[in-house]
């Protein structure tokens, strides 16, 4: 009797963890709500169960090479220097929608008049060169400057445009925060600082400022990202090995389908496949 | 080491003792074990690092992309909030357990334990939103700060963290002194304050500085919640002592970065040296503390007796 009940457990333990129709996924908090949203309608769809969790691009196509996960997410292209890393494995990134990075202040700065600033501006604060918000015609207030973990994929893109290099040294930053989660809870408690969110995060508590170029400035907005007007911008990746599963990849199918196209909308992003 | 403790002569037990006695030695051996393969995978894996970029391993500037690996501030960082939680926790847990242990009615204090413990099964994760939303926003409040996330508000959370575990242990340290003790004391005249510090103290204080000690290593190793309020900020205080500018500890380093460095990496391996300078603070303390305490022990034993 205890052995048989003993045979049961392990039995359902084990098609627990090996269940062969769960996919897992997981990387950038950039492209987990598309994702996310993504899943729960596939899932509703082919009764596959879905599992998406958060931590960053870097983990995403780290997780994906040692054979964590099945589909990695990545805000930005894979380095060289990740690919050296697993030489073994054969992995190809693709797109499933575009995003923007915006650089964003306290509501409380932007009503204060800083609703403008230049690539060289932004550069000066993470630099540390510009610490108050006087220089940029705001109040006389200290910047909280708001950077990000080294590895993440929209400072890696925020910090190409701003400052030319993917993962220079932020001098100026006196915060160094994950997702864009814990970026945006940062940022709505402050009323001084400024941080880098991407587009499908901004709220009434956090603007995105509007970039002065030496043609005319460039808005924040979902059209000029659409246009490809907006300096900042970025391809939404998922990445996954070429030993890929048919389950995998006909979930990858669902993403670049017109349906799963719906929810990279309705995340806040921008469609890839029109 | 296995050996030691009570020790009472009996006869050759028969088969089925003798199991059970090999297997409660197994299980001896087994937990030592675990501790050294950890230590040892720690030493290991954490060569390659050391090899290619030791050099740079006692510098302030953490910048894996240029191959610059700098502790000090992470190394500060910890010891500083573990002292900022100890030095809020201690006297607290302490004063309160010797409260609740002077409750004269059984039932009351059973009660009032019960609920200072529910503390200690709060999840850390929990402590680290609390912290983020009320706390964090509390200390930028009360310093006019531009951001709560500071050393301070580790320490402080982390000492809430901590507090049970110093306030149960001592408490069962004051209780588990023979009444015997106490009932001599009290018999010879001696004030009830006079009882606690010359009777009670003596013994149950190796016992009240063990319970310190574990609170000290949770307060070393954890991670979740001050990760969520520290900052994350790899850079020393200016001025050293300022406790209310960001900072990093190697735990949250650990719990921000480890997830993003490939394994075999000179990053990953310069993590797993934090680790294990982690490791070597907490061994080392408790070593050291195991010997103070022997020592103190051995000697209030002779005095005791006289």
């Amino acid at each position: 009797m205890k052995t048989t009940a003993f045979c049961l457990l392990s039995a359902l333990t084990l098609v627990g963890c090996s269940k062969p129709d769960t996919l897992s996924v997981s990387g950038s908090s950039t492209v987990l709500p598309v994702v996310s949203k993504a899943a729960e309608v596939y899932s509703a769809q082919s009764g596959k169960a879905v599992i998406v969790n958060a931590g960053g691009s870097g983990a995403g196509f780290s997780q994906l090479a040692q054979g964590l996960t099945d589909i990695g997410m990545m805000s930005r292209d894979i380095t060289a220097a990740e690919r050296a890393q697993y030489p073994d494995v054969n992995i190809k990134a693709v797109a499933i929608g575009r995003d923007a990075v915006i650089p964003v202040v306290s509501s409380e700065i932007f009503d204060a008049g800083v609703t403008h600033l230049s690539l060289a501006q932004i550069a000066g604060i993470y630099r540390g060169d510009i610490q108050n918000w006087q220089e940029l015609g705001g109040p006389d207030t200290d910047i909280l400057v708001i950077d990000k973990e080294a590895s993440r994929g929209t400072r890696h893109i925020f910090m190409q445009a701003v400052m030319g290099v993917k993962e220079p040294e932020a001098k100026g930053a006196d915060l160094v925060l994950g997702s864009n989660n814990e970026e945006q809870t940062a940022l709505t408690q402050s009323d001084s600082a400024i941080g880098m969110l991407s587009i499908a995060w901004l709220n009434d508590d956090i603007k995105g400022v509007t970039l002065s170029m030496d043609g005319p400035p460039i808005a924040p907005t979902l059209e000029n990202v659409k246009a490809g007007r907006y300096p900042i911008a970025r391809d939404l990746n998922i990445v996954v090995r070429d030993d890929i599963s048919p389950a995998t990849q006909a979930f990858v199918d669902f993403l670049r389908s017109p349906e799963g196209q719906e929810q990279v909308e309705a995340a806040g992003y921008i469609q890839v496949t029109k | 080491m296995l050996n030691s403790g009570a020790q009472i002569d009996c006869p050759q037990s028969p088969v089925k003792g003798r199991l059970f006695t090999a297997y409660i030695t197994g299980s001896a051996w087994l937990s030592a074990g675990f501790a050294a393969i950890i230590f040892a995978t720690l030493a290991v894996q954490s060569a390659p690092g050391i090899i290619s970029a030791g050099g740079t391993f006692m510098s302030t500037s953490w910048l894996p992309s240029q191959g610059q690996y700098g502790m000090l501030p992470m190394i500060f960082g910890s010891v500083i909030v573990m002292m900022i939680a100890m030095v809020v926790a201690l006297p607290v847990g302490v004063l309160a357990a010797i409260a609740i242990s002077q409750i004269r009615s059984p039932k009351l204090r059973r009660a009032v334990k019960a609920l200072l413990e529910a503390l200690a099964g709060i999840p850390s994760i929990v402590y680290g939103l609390i912290g983020v939303s009320f706390l964090s926003v509390f200390v930028a409040d009360i310093f006019d700060l531009q951001t709560g996330r500071v050393i301070l508000t580790a320490g402080l959370l982390l000492s809430v963290m901590i507090l049970p575990t110093i306030l149960t242990l001592t408490e069962d340290a004051i209780s588990d002194v023979p009444k015997a003790i106490t009932q001599n004391a009290a018999a010879l005249g001696l004030y009830r304050y006079e009882v606690f510090k010359d009777a009670v103290l003596p013994v149950a204080g190796p016992h009240i500085a063990g319970a310190a000690l574990l609170a000290l290593g949770r307060a070393l190793g954890e991670t979740m919640a001050v990760m969520l309020v520290i900052g994350s900020l790899d850079r020393l205080p200016d001025p050293i002592y300022n406790v209310l500018s960001s900072g990093q500890t190697i735990t949250s380093k650990l719990g921000r970065e480890v997830g993003e460095s490939a394994f075999g990496s000179v990053h990953f391996s310069a993590l797993i040296f934090a680790s294990l300078i982690l490791v070597t603070i907490t061994l080392s303390l408790t070593i050291a503390s195991q010997i103070i305490f022997s020592r103190r022990a051995k000697s209030s034993v002779g005095m005791r007796h006289v």
